[in-house]
């Protein structure tokens, strides 16, 4: 039996350098198709390197103008409050999840921010009361900020996502403190990674991601259904878990 | 025509290992590495990865002799092969401090080791430098394969340095291992494979994607394309999946996934 694969960790939009090129939805159904991903978050790359606010209206549009048989939920990216560049955080949560917005993204060191702390607690504290998880790559901030945030939020469900190959001496002690912190299969690159977190954290602490398409999904697909994991394990990473995470978001009748 | 993506795919997917191709993985290490932890880093355990996803062989080097001691580590790896001479054969580790010559001498007739392993960016020693004179003449002498680690930008380790020393020793089999690494030397890593027929680009690290594997595969012919994973010092999963799902033809993906390491290495054909 295959399971089910729902990806927290997918973009669309163009990237500024490099050969592998992100792009429409059909190109990334196809993408998922191939690889067997049945759903999938997606942020918009307009969100990361032009303006999230212009980024985040882009990708609610793209869904609702083309067909992917709700195969797809839109992923939003926050920023601080310093500059009043987004709604306010509650406006800011209702309208997200108005639009069927299931996640929220940051990018705190591309967007020059600190994740903990008070600038931007606000969106954190909002995006925890409206169930909202916050996804954020390792590279964009540290297991110090993470767990701080993790902390001082303990409602927020926080999703780790390119961790890479060097990070258990850091991320155990982080997953240890804080069960609000879970960890994407995108570049968790750790030999036996998976198994390992497993093994000492249950499975409800990993989420399928693959970064889709700058990481290679192939990357996650192979990881899991390699893994010495239980059919049940490995069901629970594929998309239970990701599903769970997803049930604290109201219904919004549309 | 066996479809090898298919059959891959089928066998990621029902989770069961490949056995469509002869896997040898050519860039493994094994044992601990103090810069992070390593889940699993035994030999044991290691082989116990490579038959879950269908894996025959692995080459590789020990950690031990990459980071401190290559002379306590290549004893170390002569040990696992003996523990495991079906599935696992060795590189002599050779650090340009720490008596290279002898290093040589010491391994070269040890039919354990399959060639040689040189780490120039650990060693803080380029690639063109003398104290690698040895590893040249072994590699020219006998044909065996010198996998040198290798960097977009590094000053010991660079494409360009890989290239100088194909023209300086035409006749030495390299494993380009990374391939450069980063994304954006693929043009390079490619032009070099085709201006040097005994260049191997050896595909395995963090930012590798299939669509480049395919690429070097179109571009330099599946010859000159050979997979390595890097295990355990990284997930063996992420550069076999990349070749699963890769898209390559049968006759392409048997080349790359083991065919061209048992032409460089013909002790490998039985194993």
């Amino acid at each position: 039996m295959t399971a089910s694969l729902f990806d927290v960790n997918c973009q669309l939009g163009r990237l500024p350098w490099g050969e592998i090129q992100v792009g429409s939805i059909d190109a990334l159904l196809a993408d998922m198709d191939r690889f067997g991903v049945d759903r999938a978050l997606v942020s918009h790359t307009l969100s990361w390197r032009h303006d999230p606010a212009t980024g985040n209206q882009q990708v609610v549009r793209e869904l609702r103008e083309h067909r992917h048989d709700g195969r797809l939920r839109a992923c939003w990216v926050a920023l601080p409050e310093s500059c009043a560049e987004l709604s306010p955080p509650d406006e800011f949560t209702r309208e997200a999840i108005a639009a069927g917005v299931a996640a929220v993204r940051v990018y705190p060191a591309d967007h020059g921010f600190d994740l903990d702390g008070p600038d931007f607690a606000g969106y954190a504290a909002a995006c925890a009361v409206a169930g909202l998880p916050l996804v954020v790559d390792l590279g964009e901030t540290s297991w110090q900020a993470l767990d701080g945030l993790a902390h001082d939020h303990p409602e927020l469900a926080v999703v780790v996502c390119e961790v890479g190959y060097r990070v258990l001496r850091r991320a155990a002690p982080v997953l240890e403190r804080r069960p609000n912190v879970h960890i994407d299969l995108s570049d968790l690159s750790t030999h036996e990674g998976p198994e390992w977190l497993c093994a000492r954290f249950g499975p409800d602490r990993l989420v399928f991601g693959t970064g889709a398409p700058r990481r290679d999904a192939a990357e996650a697909v192979a990881r899991l259904f390699w893994s010495d994991l239980d059919d049940a394990a490995v069901a629970r990473i594929g998309h239970e878990n990701l599903d769970a995470l997803l049930t604290r978001i109201p219904e919004v009748v549309r | 025509m066996i479809d090898a993506a298919h059959e891959l795919v089928d066998a990621l997917r029902a989770r069961r290992p490949q056995d469509t191709f002869r896997i040898i993985d050519a860039h493994a290490h094994a044992g601990p590495y103090a810069l992070f932890f390593i889940p699993r880093n035994s030999a044991k355990e290691m082989v116990a990865v490579m038959d879950r996803c269908g894996v025959r062989t692995a080459l590789f080097s020990t950690n031990l002799g990459i980071q401190l001691d290559a002379t306590a580590g290549n004893d170390a790896a002569a040990r696992i092969v003996s523990e495991h001479p079906e599935r696992l054969r060795g590189y002599f580790v050779v650090n340009p401090w720490q008596d290279p010559d002898a290093e040589i001498a010491r391994r070269q007739h040890d039919p354990r080791f399959v060639g040689i392993k040189i780490h120039p960016d650990l060693h803080h020693y380029p690639l063109t430098g003398p104290r690698y004179a040895g590893v040249w003449e072994f590699a020219e002498s006998t044909g065996r394969p010198v996998l040198t680690h290798t960097w977009t930008g590094s000053e010991y380790d660079d494409l360009g340095q890989v290239a100088e020393v194909a023209d300086r020793h035409p006749l030495a089999n390299i494993l380009a291992g990374h391939a450069g690494v980063l994304r954006e030397s693929v043009d390079t890593a490619i032009a070099i494979a085709q201006r040097f027929p005994r260049v191997h680009l050896e595909i395995c690290g963090s930012h590798g994607h299939g669509a480049l594997i395919a690429r070097m595969v179109g571009e330099v012919g599946a010859g000159q394309v050979v997979y390595g994973s890097d295990f355990p010092f990284i997930d063996m999963r992420a550069a076999l999946g990349r070749v699963v799902f890769a898209g390559l033809g049968a006759a392409e993906a048997e080349l790359v996934l083991g065919g061209n390491m048992v032409k460089l290495v013909p002790g490998l054909a039985g194993s």
